[in-house]
């Protein structure tokens, strides 16, 4: 093969200029800026800049709401990001033992993804709308559901209203892994093994490995980050703050409460949190996983 | 070749024709949707009408907080609008601004540009609440609401009460009545605003320290310490757990929903709430706020307006200016003004717009509209007529999350309204350091 080399020194500047340029204004100067607010206080026009080193940090710190989107967060992405890789993962194996008319179950089952989150936030709340809403009169009946008082029926909600969009991501990346998975292995098992069950978990499951590790990446990332149109479009924070992401309440604070300084203290914060799960994830999930 | 001189000539047409009716150019941004929203446009569209030297473009950028988040993202990158409206919570904010030089206020600019609407033209009460600490006018009264109590009479008339509620002990003795016929006796959409703003005015008492911030920058809410606010809230949880009360969530919609389908016989809301109910609910009546006969000795005191006011914003040409002058000549006028009232249900801001309704009897053809004014416009109160605490946006969220903790009963009335002067006190703490 002939290798294709530059003769300018360069141009390949040139070429790379177009990407690094994007980068520049749209990732290094935001995080920039966001350093310089959180370090900073300011009013609502930017007039006033004054330089209060930990000021803002302090503030949040000083903040029991600040703790209970912590805790919320922590809560909603570690529930949603089990139920909808449950999910994901049943639907992924059934639809891909389907016979006729599989490519029907798949287009359905990855609808929902396409969705945005805004807007699955006002069908949810069709849903949960003490007037009209159908699971909102079920679970009522039930056990007297009312997610404006009670934090636990409100988690059920964002639950419910978090899961949805993201089981189809979920059920198209575990559907794919298990077409990656090769038939003789299979077979092999089957000779093997009677137990559908047992051989799920013991050949199929394991082999799923890496998209599993990859979708709870995803699944964190969308409940971190992602969820924060559907709780300003259903439960807008109540009962009392308890449904707030840490994503919705920097927002609140710098966008509604107009305080950059607080609000870009907690985009650090939330910074310094992924950072932490993901050298978690990277570090002692993926050394026990097989990519072969 | 053709296509393209084809093409030539179009491109030639439209900018001859954009060019030969190029106007002055004024943006204005507002923050209502809906039915208010269309008002504004045909407001714009009028003006426009009336003169073809300016021509303002209405934007609406979603609700109030989005418009003022809007507004501010566009000051901040150079970009700003000539004119753009900012809600009651964000007065602070605005005045503030004036000595940085991003607002203008309107009695500059009405000198400057010789504005024949001047201050002395707006209505006493609403011109206070848009003033700067030395009383003179910065932002131009617009939408003035205040909340007012809808009844349904179809439900009082059902379980025999003649008359709606002046105080709230009226209520308190009648609302069994109304819960034994199967109804909600009252619902409210906006605990900060109705329970706690306009409480504190209702009943003529100081809500903040610094005289309502109007004397000094305050620097704690005065809740827990005010007995009669702590009273009332103890009323309202007792209501809430017999059932005389009933709280819908922080939605405004949902809380206004059960009177719409007259399930409830009381709603307290906005003045231009009705707009939407006439003609959905059958036969309801708009009403004074109730207040306490025992905190205020039976005399009434004017609430807070609600709402409202447009805000110059610096950093445009003299030419735009001038055309943004006649503009609010034009909407200060007094059939403007009773057009707009007409319309949304708000309060008429001039004095203009009251003597044109009085002179063509409106009030007899449209009781509706008369609670607003008369509510805004009583007197006596020895309080200031608004409230210049910043951060206020936010500690409506601290009102918002303690409310709900107090109603279930998760802490005590007195903790909640602790809780709410605690994180309030932060917050203003916050906003003095930025001025």
């Amino acid at each position: 093969m002939k290798k294709v080399q530059f003769k300018s020194n360069y141009s390949q500047y040139f070429f790379l200029a177009p990407q690094l340029g994007i980068l520049l204004i749209f990732l290094y100067w935001p995080i920039i800026q966001t350093f310089r607010d959180a370090f900073t206080m300011q009013d609502a026009f930017g007039f006033g800049r004054q330089f209060v080193w930990f000021d803002n940090f302090l503030f949040i710190f000083d903040d029991p709401a600040y703790f209970i989107a912590f805790k919320f967060t922590i809560i909603y992405s570690f529930v949603i990001t089990l139920v909808t890789g449950a999910i994901g993962l049943l639907l992924a194996v059934n639809a891909n033992n389907v016979m006729h008319g599989k490519s029907a179950y798949k287009t359905l089952l990855i609808w929902p993804y396409a969705i945005a989150p805004a807007v699955v936030g006002v069908m949810a709340n069709y849903f949960f709308s003490e007037r009209f809403g159908l699971l909102y009169h079920l679970f009522n009946d039930l056990w007297g559901f009312n997610w404006y008082e009670s934090v636990f029926d409100s988690y059920i909600y964002l639950i419910i209203a978090g899961s949805w969009k993201q089981i189809s991501a979920n059920f198209i990346f575990f559907l794919a892994g298990l077409q990656a998975i090769q038939k003789s292995v299979i077979e092999a098992s089957i000779i093997d093994c009677k137990s559908s069950f047992r051989r799920f978990w013991t050949i199929t499951f394991p082999l799923l490995m890496p998209t599993t590790f990859f979708l709870i990446i995803i699944n964190i990332t969308y409940a971190f980050f992602d969820t924060f149109g559907i709780i300003d479009t259903t439960t807008i924070g109540a009962p009392s703050g308890e449904t707030r992401t840490l994503v919705y309440k920097a927002y609140m604070d710098g966008f509604r409460g107009l305080d950059l300084g607080s609000a870009g203290a907690q985009s650090i914060m939330m910074m310094l949190i992924v950072l932490v799960i993901t050298i978690f994830q990277f570090r002692y999930i993926e050394g026990k996983i097989h990519y072969n | 070749m053709k296509k393209i001189l084809s093409v030539l000539t179009i491109l030639f047409t439209f900018s001859f024709t954009s060019h030969s009716y190029s106007k002055t150019e004024i943006h204005w941004w507002y923050g209502n949707s809906g039915f208010l929203g269309d008002v504004i446009i045909e407001i714009a569209n009028r003006f426009n009408a009336s003169q073809d030297e300016y021509t303002v473009i209405p934007t609406g950028k979603g609700s109030y907080e989005d418009n003022m988040a809007a507004t501010i993202a566009a000051f901040r990158a150079g970009d700003q609008p000539h004119y753009s409206q900012v809600y009651d919570a964000g007065a602070a904010i605005m005045v503030a601004q004036v000595k940085n030089g991003v607002v203008i206020g309107f009695e500059d600019m009405a000198e400057k540009y010789g504005i024949k609407v001047d201050a002395d033209n707006y209505i006493p009460g609403i011109k206070n609440f848009y003033a700067d600490s030395d009383g003179k006018m910065i932002g131009v009264p617009f939408n003035s609401s205040t909340c007012l109590m809808y009844a349904n009479m179809d439900i009082l008339k059902e379980v025999g009460i003649e008359s709606v509620p002046k105080t709230y002990e009226e209520f308190e003795a009648m609302a069994p009545k109304i819960k034994a016929a199967g109804y909600i006796p009252l619902v409210q959409s906006h605990s900060p605003w109705i329970w706690t703003e306009n409480f504190f005015s209702r009943h003529n008492l100081l809500m903040t320290d610094g005289n309502n911030g109007y004397d000094a920058v305050p620097t704690k809410t005065l809740f827990a310490e005010t007995d009669a606010f702590v009273y009332h809230w103890k009323k309202v949880k007792e209501w809430y757990e017999k059932g005389l009360y009933a709280y819908k969530g922080r939605a405004w919609g949902d809380n206004q929903a059960p009177f719409i389908a007259g399930e409830a016989a009381f709603w307290f809301g906005s003045a231009a709430s009705f707009g939407g109910m006439k003609g959905v609910v059958p036969n309801f009546t708009v009403n004074h706020i109730p207040y306490w006969d025992s905190v205020t000795g039976g005399k009434e005191y004017p609430t807070f307006i609600g709402g409202a006011a447009n805000w110059i914003l610096n950093g445009h040409t003299e030419e735009e200016y001038k055309g943004l002058a006649k503009f609010i000549e034009f909407m200060g006028s007094p059939e403007m003004d009773l057009y707009y009232h007409n319309m949304t249900g708000y309060s008429a801001v001039t004095k203009g717009g009251i003597e044109l309704a009085e002179t063509i009897n409106f009030y007899r053809a449209s009781p509706y509209h008369k609670a607003v004014g008369e509510q805004l416009s009583l007197e006596g109160s020895t309080i200031p007529g608004g409230y210049r605490a910043g951060n206020w946006p936010q500690i409506r969220e601290v009102i918002y999350e303690n409310v709900e903790p107090m109603l279930n009963g998760k802490i005590s009335i007195e903790k909640g309204l602790k809780n709410m002067d605690k994180g309030a006190a932060k917050l203003l703490k916050q906003f003095a350091k930025t001025l």
